[in-house]
């Protein structure tokens, strides 16, 4: 069984149902410094550490991510059941502690069972008992360990209570020479674990008979006879009836009409939280880092080098950074949901519609979320636990139309509507938004159906789900999750939007690095946006948009909206500004907003001399701004999400197809009605 | 032959057996609905399904189409 890599500390892992006070215990135990690392070639993710110096115990430690049996029920479980046998890096732990909450012990004892059988050195971790002795129970511990064969310490979450006596029977364990325990693998087997399962929870009964006693005060403990200490069939029945509090909650919180509003208003109040909260942020992230660019120019030059920095580096790190206020608030609301109990049924609630498309009743935040930007959707749907429905949350999310497709579609309306109707405006845009939520459900009907070839997951879709007892939020947990999750997001999708952000400018900025333009009698400004005009019409991207040029023409457009088409893969906002350069719009009419109109307005195709910015392209472009994965950012957190590049591809080859055709369609068959 | 999934709000039944075919099964006895269990429908999901049980002192949420695994006595 001790088979750690020689030589070194003890290696110790934490085990535990979710919701049993495992995380809680390893934040004590760590001293809340600790590391996030993948399993390798998986994106199930586990936390390790030193054991915190105050407790004088040289070992490492590691938090698994919670489970409720040895036998897996999906892939990602699979990875953590197979890493506790045998951890790639770490070997096979010296000890196991495994938390139980106390007032579910009869489901959290099965776990220990299946520990013990298979051939585990474990110490339980007692917790909650606090809320056992609401009931008018206790354990009795010494007869508890006795009955299961291991050490067992009641620890206080709340309080710390109890953590130096863990450690002191950590020590002393790890002092004793290991029992040479050969582990039955019987449990494997698949019919007979099912009767294993059976077995083992008619044993957990006679246990749990035995370990609980009732709570009596002092006087009575004097005249207590035998009876009193036999655990009687009304505590019982406490013990086995859920926590009174949740079941009132619940009353109105799954209430079949005020839940449903609650869960509407809750929503409304996480969307509107990453929309409008977190763009003032973003805002002041932009603008930081757009002085900051300025300012390298300014100082280097409007040359290759001063450029690099500004645009390239300094605007590619703002491009990273301005996705943090909107991660950071929705894993902090997500956290609250999560940590109050409320998550798990608000997705009870939506689970019915969401499960005939494929998806899950958890897929529902991580898809309202990506309305407003599909990098935190995609990070979101962490909280999904069944492998497939998760890749399948992942693969619509660049459905949703998200924040930055706004200012295109603002644009392209203004293009469209008379100045004298702006209520007809609005009308365009619920409609956009009305189609995409419409198309999104269609694809995601069809992905489902194709999901064995496509996302490579069994099509096996199932809902259990443990309603957690409402508890108060700690907000310390809620605060350092919203924190590891945002660095992680800088250090894995940050690197390779940065990356790809520097390719990006590469290709319109050189090799016409210094063009020549007459700038007399322009404004500095003027002048700097007409040099930007001119480098972007001979660039590299200006290249590949003429190589484009016959992919663009059956959908009635030019080169110049293929490169803006290509910039925009920074950001879709981008394509406005990028139309702006390369109509060389210098804002001398108004507003730029306006002047880039009446430039648009203007345009024509250059050989057939027709309008460029037709009804029909218009729509079209519309069209293709719904379905085309343009953002180098969904590219890079999808595939930090997913593990690999292949269904980061897939998407941008799927939707980007998708989103030509159907703008083909659009214009051609408009045209062929006689609406050019 | 009552399964689990027929039980109305607020009624209570004791497990007979779980049957072994449904791809469920294997979590649904993780989960502690063995046999001999009582079991409560205390919640129904605002379209019907998924439907709540208090089994062993929690409140666990399963689709209907689990639940008619559960087979009660």
């Amino acid at each position: 069984m001790n088979t750690n890599n020689s030589g070194s500390i003890p290696f110790i892992v934490l085990v535990g149902a979710p919701n049993s006070g495992k995380t809680t215990l390893f934040n004590y135990l760590s001293g809340k410094n600790y590391k996030t690392v993948n399993y390798p070639g998986s994106t199930v993710e586990y936390h390790t550490s030193k054991i915190s110096e105050k407790y004088n115990f040289n070992a490492m430690i590691l938090d698994s991510p919670g489970i409720i049996s040895l036998v897996p029920s999906s892939p990602d479980e699979q990875v953590a059941i197979n890493s506790l046998y045998e951890h790639p890096k770490y070997g096979k732990p010296d000890l196991v502690v495994l938390t139980v909450d106390a007032s579910q012990i009869s489901r959290h004892l099965l776990l220990a069972k299946e520990l013990k059988d298979a051939g585990f050195r474990i110490v339980i971790a007692l917790t909650m008992l606090d809320i056992l002795k609401k009931k008018n129970l206790q354990i009795d511990y010494e007869k508890l360990s006795d009955l299961l064969g291991c050490k067992v310490a009641p620890v206080n979450g709340q309080t710390g209570e109890g953590i130096y006596e863990l450690i002191q029977i950590l020590k002393n364990e790890m002092l004793s020479e290991p029992v040479n325990t050969n582990g039955t693998d019987g449990i494997l087997v698949k019919d007979s674990y099912k009767k294993y399962l059976i077995k083992t929870y008619n044993d957990i009964e006679k246990i749990e008979d035995e370990v609980l006693i009732p709570v009596v005060d002092k006087k009575s403990l004097e005249k207590a006879n035998s009876q009193l200490k036999v655990l009687n069939n009304e505590l019982k029945n406490k013990l086995e009836a859920p926590d009174s509090y949740t079941l009132k909650i619940d009353r109105i919180l799954l209430h079949k009409t005020w839940g449903l509003i609650i869960f509407f208003f809750i929503m409304a109040f996480t969307f509107t939280s990453i929309f409008y909260l977190a763009v003032p942020i973003m805002e002041l992230v932009s603008q930081f880092f757009g002085l900051l660019s300025q300012g390298a120019i300014d100082l280097l030059g409007n040359g290759w080098f001063g450029n690099l920095i500004a645009n390239g580096i300094i605007g590619g790190t703002g491009a990273v950074l301005v996705f943090i206020p909107q991660i950071f608030i929705l894993f902090l609301i997500l956290g609250f949901l999560e940590d109050t109990g409320y998550l798990a049924r608000g997705a009870m609630l939506v689970d019915r519609p969401l499960s005939k498309l494929g998806l899950n009743g958890r897929s529902f935040v991580p898809m309202l979320s990506g309305f407003a930007c599909a990098i935190p959707a995609i990070m979101a749907a962490r909280t999904i636990r069944s492998r497939k429905e998760r890749m399948l949350t992942i693969f619509i999310i660049p459905l949703m139309s998200c924040s930055a497709r706004l200012p295109v579609y603002t644009l392209i309306i203004a293009l469209l509507m008379p100045e004298d109707k702006l209520w007809l405006g609005g009308i365009a845009l619920a409609s956009i938004y009305l189609f995409s939520i419409l198309s999104a459900v269609i694809v995601a009907g069809i992905v489902n159906k194709f999901s064995k070839t496509l996302i490579r997951e069994k099509s096996h879709s199932s809902f259990i789900l443990e309603l957690p007892t409402y508890r108060k939020p700690k907000l310390k947990v809620i605060l350092n999750n919203a924190y590891v999750n945002s660095k992680m997001y800088l250090i894995k999708a940050g690197t390779v939007i940065l990356v790809l952000s520097i390719i990006l400018w590469f290709i319109t900025f050189f090799p016409n690095t210094n063009p020549k333009v007459d700038t007399t009698g322009l404004s500095k400004n003027q002048a700097e946006t007409l040099i930007n005009s001119e480098r972007l019409e001979n660039s590299y991207s200006a290249m590949l948009g003429h190589v484009i040029q016959p992919i663009m023409t059956p959908i009635g457009m030019d080169w110049r909206v293929g490169v803006s088409l290509i910039s925009a893969f920074a950001a879709r906002e981008v394509f406005v500004s990028s139309l702006a350069l390369i109509f060389k719009v210098t804002g001398s009419d108004g507003t730029l907003q306006n002047s880039l109109l009446k430039a648009m307005r203007r345009a024509t195709i250059e050989k057939t001399g027709k309008k460029l910015f037709t009804f029909a392209t218009s729509l079209g472009i519309i069209i293709f701004f719904i379905f085309a994965l343009q953002c180098i950012s969904t590219l890079a957190i999808s595939r930090q999400e997913t593990g690999s590049w292949r269904i980061p591809m897939l998407q941008l080859f799927i939707y980007t197809s998708i989103a030509y055709i159907l703008t083909f369609i659009t214009v051609n068959g408009l045209r062929a009605f006689g609406i050019q | 032959m009552k399964t689990a999934a027929e039980l109305k709000e607020g009624e209570k039944g004791i497990i007979n057996k779980v049957d072994f075919k449904n791809p469920c099964s294997k979590r649904i006895l993780e989960f502690g609905f063995t046999p001999g269990k009582e079991i409560e429908l205390v919640n129904e999901s605002v379209f019907r399904d998924p439907i709540t049980f208090s089994v062993r002192g929690t409140l666990i949420a399963i689709r209907k189409n689990e639940a008619r695994s559960i087979i009660l006595s």
